[in-house]
C-alpha cells in the first residue's frame, strides 16, 4: 500500500500526466504543465487513467473522522465518477501540496470549496473532448456515473477513452457545479471506504510500516524539561540479546535494537536515574491556585455589549467558578514514527496532522531542505490534535541519524500519557446579573488559561481583542441575548507542554458557560432549556466578537433535543435530566439531552443522550452519526474518568488504569438527530460533538442530587448521599 | 533465546526469540502480522487481542516460552474475505472510527459470543469493558454485537 501510493505521487512529479493544474491560494485553478501523456489528470485532485480508473487525492488526515470517505464523495460527485471503482491516494508534502494539515474540523468546508470545483473541471473537460469526437454541442452531452453519454443517441464514452483528448483541453475558468437537487453520492449513507481493510486487519498505521533493515527504538526522555541523566547503567543494556545502540540525542537516551522487545528491554536495563525535579518544579495544584486567583482580574477584555440607556440597574448578582483539569489524548495507537536518514535525506512513515510542519521542521533538524525529506502518511489510531505536534518524528529523525539505520521508534504508553502535549487546565469566574423584576440582564464570564506552547507565538501578531479571542472560544461567544456582556482572558504561564486537544479552547469555557446559565434559570425560576430558549430571542444572526452565531439554528437544534427527549417528563428518584447547547464558530450547531442516575456511592451513569445536530450540508449522515457518538463519549471520559495531575514536573498518570477512558459499560444509549440546515455548505464534526457534552451531563447531575459541578471530573465522594 | 514452535492462522511457525518476547511482538516483529496491535503491553487496553480456541486472550501477555506449542488466530485469519459474522456485523453497522482499536475489539467480541451466543447487555459490559476505544465507537460496537449473534445463530440453523 505505502510502495504504491509513493509510486503513484513519484509518477505524478515526474510529469507523465498530460495535464497537471492546480490551486493557488485563492482557490483559482492554474496551469502547471501541459504534456501529452496516458493519463488526464487536470488537477491535483483527480487523476483518470486510460482504463477509465479514477485516482482521488486526499488532502486531509485519516484519523477516524472518515475524511477520506467524504472527501472521496465529494470529488466523486462532482466528477460523476463510478463511487465502486474509484482509488484513493494520501497526498504528502512538497512543491504542490504544500500546507497540508488537519485540524480545526475544518476538512469538509476546505474540501467543499477545493475539491467541488476540481471534480467540475475535469468533469466539463472529459464532457468537451467527447463532443469533440462525436462533432456534437456539449450541451447535448451529460456525465453519468463514470461515461459521457451524448443524451440524444444515447452513445457513450467511458472517461478511460477521453483520457488522451481531454488532457489537451484547455481549463474551464469556472466550471459549473452541480445542483443540490442532483447529488446522487453527497448525503447517502456511504459505508467507509476503508472499512474492509479495518476488519480484516489490513489497515496500515504508522505503528505498521515496515522497511528493510529497519531498527526499533525505546527512547528515556527527560521526565520534565533541562533534566539531566544522573546514572545509567549502558553495559546491562548493552548486554540485553539483540541491543544495537545506545543512542544519546537531544531528545533524550534511545536505546536501539533488533526487535521493538530487544527496545524496550534495553531501556529498562539501562534504567537511567534523571535529576531530582528542582524546588518549584511544576505542581497542578499551586497552578490551579494561580488560576483561581488570576481568574479574578479584569484581564484582557474580548468582548463587550454595552447595555442600552433602557436596561435596567442591576439588582441581584450571582457567582460560581468553574474548575477544568488538565486532560491527555491518550489515543490507543502511541506515537510512533519510522525514520530513515541518509546523509542529508530522510524519509519518513508517520501518522501526522501536519505533513508540511513535519517536513520542515525534519529538515531543519538535518539541516537539509524540505525537499529533501519524503514524509509518506499511514493512517492515525487516534488524532484528537495530538499528531499537529511533530516531536516524534523529530526524535526518530535523530535516532535514525546516530543508528545509521532506518528506526522505528514507539512511545510506550507512559511515555504517551506523560509527554503529551495536554488539554491545559483553566479557571472560569463568572457572574449573571438580574433586574429588580428579576430578568437576566448582565453577563460576565473571565477565563484564566494559558497560550499553548507547542510552537512559539509569532511575535509579529498584534494582541488585539480578535486575538485574545482565539485563545477563549466559548467565552466571548455566548450566544444569549444579554443586553449586557463583558468577556475576559487572563494569561497564566504554563510550563509543561500543552496544546490543541479535540475541540480545543472550548471544551472548558462551554462547560462554564453551559453551566452557569443553568444555575442563572434555576436562580430565575425557570426550566433551563426555556430559559435558554428565551436567552435566544431578539435578533436572528448575532456577532459574538469575530463570530456570526445564527441564533434560529441554535433554537432549532434545542427545540428537537427538548421535543425528542420528552423533556420535562418525569424521571425515577437519583436521576436528573440536563440540556447544554453550542455554536461551534456560528458553523456547526449542537444540543444534548442526558438523562442520568446517580448511585448511592455517588456513581454517576449516563444512561441516555438525545443530540441534534445542524452542521449545514450533511455530505455522510453515517460520519456525522460516528462523531456524534465519538464526541459523547469523549466527554463521559472527561466528566467522568480521569485528570492529569503533576507533581515536580511531571505528569502523575501513565496508564489507562489511572488516567481513565470511558468504556463499553460507560456507554448511554445515543439518538442522533441531523437537521436539515439552510446553510450552503458542510461544516465540521471531529470537535463540535465534544464541548456541549460535559455541561448537559453536569447539569443533569444537578438536576438529580442538587449538588452543582464546579470541577472536572466528577468526584463520586462528593456525590455520596448521607 | 530459543527455537518456539506455534500456530498462527492454522500454519505452523517456528520462531527464534526470547523466552520473555511477548506473542505481540512476534506477531508484529517476526511474523509481520500487523493486524494484531499494541496499545499498552500490559493487558489494560485489549488492542493486542488474539484467539486460542476460540478464546480471546491478550497477546502481550503471553511470553514466548508460554506462547509455545499453542494454536493462535489473529485478525488476518479470522476469515479470508472480512467474511465472518463479526466482521460482517461490524461493516453493516459502520462502526470503526480510526479503526486503530477494531482488531482486537472484533477478536474480544468473538469471544464473548462463544461464551454467550445470545449475550444481555450486562454480559456485553463485562467482557467489552477491558477493552479501550478512545474514538468512542460504543454504541455501534454493541449494535454489531448484537447482530453477529443473530449471524452466528443463523449459520449454525
Ligand atoms: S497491548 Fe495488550 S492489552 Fe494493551
Ligand atoms: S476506533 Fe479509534 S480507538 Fe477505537
Amino acid at each position: 500500500m505505502i510502495a504504491s501510493r509513493r509510486a503513484f505521487l513519484k509518477t505524478a512529479v515526474l510529469g507523465s500526466a498530460s495535464l497537471v493544474i492546480g490551486f493557488d491560494g485563492s482557490g483559482l485553478l492554474y496551469a502547471v504543465e501541459a504534456k501529452p501523456g496516458t493519463q488526464f489528470q487536470p488537477n491535483n485532485w483527480v487523476r483518470i487513467d486510460l482504463d477509465g480508473s479514477v485516482t482521488l487525492t486526499i488532502g486531509k488526515s485519516e484519523m477516524g473522522q472518515g475524511v477520506r470517505t467524504s472527501l472521496a464523495m465529494i470529488l466523486a460527485e462532482e466528477l460523476e465518477a463510478d463511487w465502486t471503482r474509484i482509488k484513493l491516494a494520501q497526498a504528502s508534502p512538497s512543491a504542490v501540496f504544500d500546507d497540508l494539515g488537519t485540524g480545526g474540523s475544518d476538512s469538509m468546508r476546505d474540501g467543499w470549496r477545493t475539491l467541488r470545483k476540481a471534480g467540475a473541471a475535469a468533469r466539463e473537460m472529459l464532457a468537451t473532448a467527447a463532443a469533440a469526437r462525436w462533432k456534437v454541442d456539449r450541451a447535448s452531452c451529460a456525465a453519468s456515473n463514470g461515461a459521457i453519454v451524448h443524451l440524444p443517441t444515447n452513445r457513450r464514452f467511458d472517461y478511460g477513452a477521453l483520457v488522451t483528448d481531454a488532457g489537451k483541453l484547455p481549463l474551464p475558468k469556472e466550471p459549473s457545479l452541480k445542483n443540490a437537487a442532483d447529488f446522487k453520492i453527497v448525503g447517502q449513507r456511504t459505508p467507509r471506504i476503508d472499512g474492509r481493510d479495518i476488519v480484516s486487519g489490513k489497515a496500515l498505521y504508522g505503528i505498521d510500516a515496515k522497511i528493510p533493515g529497519m531498527l526499533h527504538a525505546s527512547l528515556e526522555r527527560p521526565p520534565f524539561e533541562g533534566a539531566k541523566p544522573k546514572r545509567m547503567q549502558e553495559e546491562k543494556a548493552r548486554a540485553i540479546r539483540g541491543v544495537r545502540t545506545i543512542a544519546k540525542t537531544s531528545r533524550g537516551i534511545a536505546v536501539v535494537g533488533d526487535t521493538t522487545w530487544a527496545a524496550i528491554k534495553g531501556r529498562t536495563a539501562l534504567a537511567v536515574e534523571w535529576d531530582d525535579p528542582p524546588a518549584g518544579a511544576f505542581d497542578s495544584e499551586a497552578h490551579e491556585k494561580l488560576l483561581e486567583a488570576a481568574s479574578r482580574e479584569r484581564g484582557f477584555i474580548t468582548r463587550t455589549e454595552k447595555p442600552p440607556p433602557a436596561t435596567g440597574a442591576v439588582a441581584k448578582t450571582i457567582e460560581a467558578t468553574y474548575h477544568y483539569p488538565f486532560y491527555a489524548h491518550a489515543p490507543v495507537e502511541t506515537m510512533n514514527c519510522v525514520a530513515d536518514v541518509r546523509g542529508d535525506r530522510c524519509t519518513i512513515w508517520v501518522g501526522t496532522q501536519a505533513p508540511n510542519k513535519l517536513q520542515k521542521q525534519v529538515a531543519e533538524l538535518l539541516h537539509t531542505t524540505p525537499e529533501k525529506v519524503e514524509v509518506n502518511l499511514t493512517l492515525i489510531g487516534g488524532g484528537f490534535g495530538r499528531r499537529l505536534a511533530v516531536e516524534y518524528a523529530l526524535e526518530a529523525a535523530e535516532i535514525s541519524r546516530v543508528a545509521k539505520a532506518p528506526v522505528q521508534l514507539l512511545w510506550s504508553r507512559p511515555d504517551d500519557m506523560k509527554h503529551g502535549h495536554f488539554q491545559a487546565a483553566s479557571v472560569h469566574h463568572l457572574a449573571g446579573g438580574f433586574d429588580a423584576q428579576g430578568a437576566p440582564i448582565s453577563w460576565r464570564h473571565t477565563k484564566a488559561g494559558s497560550f499553548h506552547n507547542i510552537s512559539p507565538l509569532d511575535p509579529k501578531e498584534v494582541h488585539d481583542a480578535a486575538w485574545y479571542q482565539d485563545w477563549s472560544w466559548g467565552t466571548y461567544d455566548v450566544p444569549y441575548a444579554f443586553p449586557d456582556i463583558e468577556t475576559a482572558y487572563v494569561t497564566v504561564d504554563l510550563p509543561v507542554k500543552h496544546g490543541p486537544w479535540r475541540a480545543v479552547f472550548a471544551p472548558s469555557s462551554v462547560f462554564a458557560r453551559e453551566a452557569f446559565i443553568d444555575e442563572m434559570a434555576h436562580v430565575h425560576g425557570t426550566d433551563p432549556l426555556a430559559f435558554r430558549l428565551d436567552l435566544l430571542r431578539g435578533a436572528d444572526i448575532v456577532k459574538a466578537g469575530t463570530t456570526t452565531i445564527d441564533r434560529r439554528r441554535l433554537r432549532r437544534v434545542l427545540e428537537v433535543v427538548r421535543d425528542k427527549s420528552s423533556w420535562g417528563s418525569p424521571l425515577p428518584q437519583g436521576h436528573g435530566r440536563g440540556v447544554a447547547c453550542n455554536a461551534y464558530f456560528g458553523h456547526t450547531y449542537i444540543a444534548y439531552v442526558v438523562d442520568l442516575g446517580v448511585d448511592h456511592d455517588g456513581k454517576v451513569r449516563v444512561e441516555r443522550v438525545v443530540a441534534a445536530v445542524d452542521c449545514g450540508i450533511v455530505v455522510n449522515p453515517i460520519g456525522v452519526e460516528q462523531q456524534i457518538e465519538g464526541g459523547i463519549i469523549w466527554g463521559i471520559s472527561s466528566a467522568l474518568g480521569g485528570e492529569i495531575t503533576f507533581r515536580g514536573g511531571v505528569a502523575q498518570q501513565g496508564t489507562y488504569a489511572d488516567f481513565a477512558v470511558a468504556r463499553m459499560r460507560d456507554t448511554p444509549a445515543v439518538e442522533v438527530h441531523i437537521l436539515p440546515s439552510d446553510a450552503s455548505e458542510p461544516f465540521g464534526m471531529g470537535e463540535p460533538p465534544v464541548p456541549p457534552i460535559v455541561p448537559a451531563i453536569t447539569n443533569a447531575v444537578f438536576a438529580a442530587t442538587g449538588k452543582r459541578i464546579r470541577r472536572l471530573p466528577i468526584r463520586p465522594e462528593e456525590l455520596k448521599a448521607v | 533465546m530459543s527455537e518456539i514452535g506455534l500456530t498462527v492462522n492454522a500454519r505452523k511457525r517456528v520462531v527464534n526469540v526470547d523466552d520473555d518476547m511477548p506473542l505481540v511482538w512476534i506477531l508484529r516483529d517476526t511474523l509481520a502480522l500487523t493486524g494484531t496491535k499494541f496499545g499498552c503491553g500490559v493487558g489494560v487496553c485489549g488492542s493486542c487481542t488474539v484467539l486460542e480456541n476460540g478464546k480471546a486472550v491478550r497477546s502481550c501477555q503471553i511470553p514466548a516460552s508460554e506462547a509455545k506449542e499453542r494454536a493462535f488466530v489473529t485478525i488476518e485469519g479470522l476469515s479470508l474475505d472480512a467474511s465472518h459474522p463479526c466482521q460482517r456485523a461490524w461493516l453493516e453497522e459502520d462502526v470503526a472510527q480510526c479503526g486503530f482499536c477494531q482488531p482486537g475489539m472484533i477478536l474480544t467480541a468473538c469471544g464473548l459470543l462463544r461464551d454467550h451466543p445470545n449475550p444481555t447487555d450486562e454480559e456485553i459490559n463485562t467482557v467489552m469493558s477491558d477493552s479501550v476505544c478512545r474514538c468512542g465507537t460504543y454504541p455501534r460496537m454493541r449494535k454489531a454485537i448484537r447482530r453477529a449473534a443473530a449471524l452466528l445463530r443463523e449459520q449454525k440453523r
